[in-house]
């Protein structure tokens, strides 16, 4: 049975951004932390999270699979082949994407601006806040990275998901299976639409970024 | 009259090293007081400390007697850093986010904030993007966003760090004005004796971390305890010298023509350039015009011989030829003699109050 290409495409859209969205969560609080952390050991976190942006995405696919296989710790969760179960994948692959840009993007800000911040009375919230604020250029690229990233990815959503049809099949499996059948044009009209996606989401979130740095001329 | 700032036994330890080292310092309330020291004398780690930005290794920072442990506490001070540290927003917005932080409600909010502007006379900036100032603009707008808070205490590093002479004394004189009114506690961090002496009421000198003196400029200026406190207060010359039974102080076998009331040894004279005057007599310093170059208002000469000497000669005096061999002697008004083994700041920490001088 063919699915519609709606359905493929809205659950790409789905795991992507829901992994995106929770790595941002996860990867802006850590890459932040990691930033103002000013203990010697720094570096060690630093070359973890970056050892983990260069991690394949197979890697990160077989090491969940074997997590949410049946017989894994996580076996009874019932995870695996599930579209939760590739969001946790892809949750994988974006978060050390998104913690390195951070980390870079706050590390980039003026080094007296946090001392300046606590300086006038800010408590940690409020200068985690304004922060965040000030790097909100790179911190918005560091979204669309890893959008990029988990939506172009198709090793672990392969391996984890399986690409059931009508389940858990996502735009790039689609390719990889219409590829395997010699079935070309289905694959490229996949590949462009699934470019088309990833265009819609980016440009959205540039004409954000370009909306914020447009400052009035006197 | 008790004190509104309390530094109490602290030392700051950085690489395993203890890089500062205050045993009591006590500022009362409206008291200006400048921290006067060379680069990497401990001047900005004393402030941080101060402002709560860091913790000392040990002792306690008290305001009106309580720690500055939290928050509500912290926000008694206003700290503006020696860089602006501006955020991308307008110049308003930047003066007003701190007052935001206290939940000072929005309309409370733009009239506080424009009146700090306006203070420093820079309201034709609120609307500007902070981004597009110049280092005065900026400097003036990070003061006027710790003004805008009325905090007990202010604290400013190098606040006019970066502008030229003309602009440095507009600075200062807006701040005097943006003061006048106020008892806000201000302490003040300069490595120029000039800022330091003319804006407070008391200067501490610190010098490798340890507090060398405390006293009032005028204080500072006639007597001050050592070497390094001398030359840090403008005293252009420090020459070797000794103290005879009778109080004349010699350099080599010359007479300075100073005489001093204290103990026979050796010891140092400390002259500003200004003091050092051609002899009319046989008396005096021996020494050889090396280099005579125009000043403002006043003739700069270089001298060599018993000492080296720098010497500021009014426009009016008939200066020597480069190559003359000529006799000087040091003004008493604006010569100090510094006994050799005089107590600096270890011997003097214990006494460093509000109340107490060293002499």
């Amino acid at each position: 049975m063919v699915e519609p290409l709606y359905e493929v495409l809205s659950r790409s859209a789905v795991v992507s951004l829901s992994a995106t969205a929770i790595a941002m969560v996860i990867g802006i609080p850590l890459g932040t932390t990691l930033a103002l952390w000013r203990a010697g050991r720094r570096w060690l976190l630093t070359a973890v999270v970056n050892t983990g942006m260069a991690v394949p995405t197979v890697v990160v696919g077989l090491v969940v699979a074997m997590v949410l296989w049946r017989s894994g710790p996580l076996g009874h969760l019932g995870l695996i082949y599930t579209v939760r179960g590739m969001i946790i994948a892809q949750v994988l692959i974006a978060t050390p994407l998104i913690t390195g840009i951070t980390m870079a993007a706050v590390r980039q800000l003026p080094p007296e601006l946090p001392d300046q911040l606590r300086a006038l009375g800010a408590n940690r919230g409020q200068l985690v806040v304004r922060l965040w604020l000030e790097a909100r250029l790179p911190l918005l690229a560091a979204a669309m990275a890893g959008f990029g990233h988990a939506i172009s990815e198709v090793g672990s959503a392969s391996i984890v998901g399986g690409n059931i049809h009508g389940h858990t099949q996502v735009m790039t499996t689609a390719i990889v299976e219409n590829v395997g059948r010699g079935d070309f044009d289905a694959a490229i009209f996949y590949g462009a639409v699934l470019l088309g996606l990833a265009f819609a989401v980016n440009a959205l979130l540039v004409s954000v970024q370009h909306r914020r740095t447009a400052w009035p001329r006197d | 009259m008790a004190a509104r700032l309390t530094a109490h036994d602290i030392r700051h330890r950085r690489g395993g090293r203890e890089v500062l080292h205050v045993e009591r310092l006590e500022i009362g309330p409206g008291e200006r007081v400048a921290v006067l020291g060379p680069n990497g004398a401990g001047k900005t780690t004393l402030l941080r400390l101060l402002g709560a930005v860091d913790r000392p290794s040990h002792g306690a920072v008290l305001v009106d007697g309580r720690p500055v442990t939290d928050v509500d506490q912290r926000r008694r001070i206003a700290y503006a850093t020696q860089q602006a540290g501006l955020l991308t927003t307008s110049v308003l917005r930047n003066v007003e986010l701190p007052l935001r932080w206290r939940k000072v409600p929005r309309g409370r909010r733009r009239v506080v904030a424009l009146a700090a502007l306006e203070r420093l006379r820079i309201t034709h900036l609120a609307d500007r993007p902070a981004v597009s100032l110049s280092g005065g603009e900026r400097q003036r707008v990070n003061l006027a966003r710790a003004l805008a808070l009325d905090p007990a205490v202010l604290l400013l590093d190098e606040p006019a760090a970066g502008l030229d002479t003309q602009s440095r004394t507009a600075f200062f004189a807006d701040l005097d004005d943006a003061l006048a009114d106020r008892a806000t506690t201000v302490m003040h961090v300069s490595h120029r004796p000039e800022e330091a002496l003319r804006f407070a009421d008391r200067v501490v000198v610190l010098v490798d971390g340890q507090v060398h003196q405390i006293g009032t400029p005028e204080h500072l200026n006639r007597n001050p305890a050592d070497d390094s406190v001398a030359a840090l207060v403008g005293y252009d010359n420090l020459v070797p010298a000794r103290v005879q039974p009778d109080g004349a102080v010699l350099v080599g076998e010359a007479s300075t023509g100073l005489v001093f009331d204290g103990a026979a040894g050796p010891a140092t004279v400390a002259v500003f350039a200004a003091g050092v005057r051609p002899s009319t007599e046989l008396r005096g310093l021996p020494v050889r015009v090396e280099r005579v170059s125009p000043g403002p208002g006043h003739c700069v000469v270089t001298l060599n011989g018993a000492a080296s000497l720098l010497a500021h000669l009014p426009v009016d005096t008939v200066v020597p030829p480069v190559g003359t061999s000529v006799r000087v002697v040091f003004d008493p008004a604006l010569s100090a003699v510094l006994p050799s083994g005089r107590p600096t700041s270890r011997g003097l920490k214990a006494s460093v109050t509000a109340t107490s001088q060293d002499s």
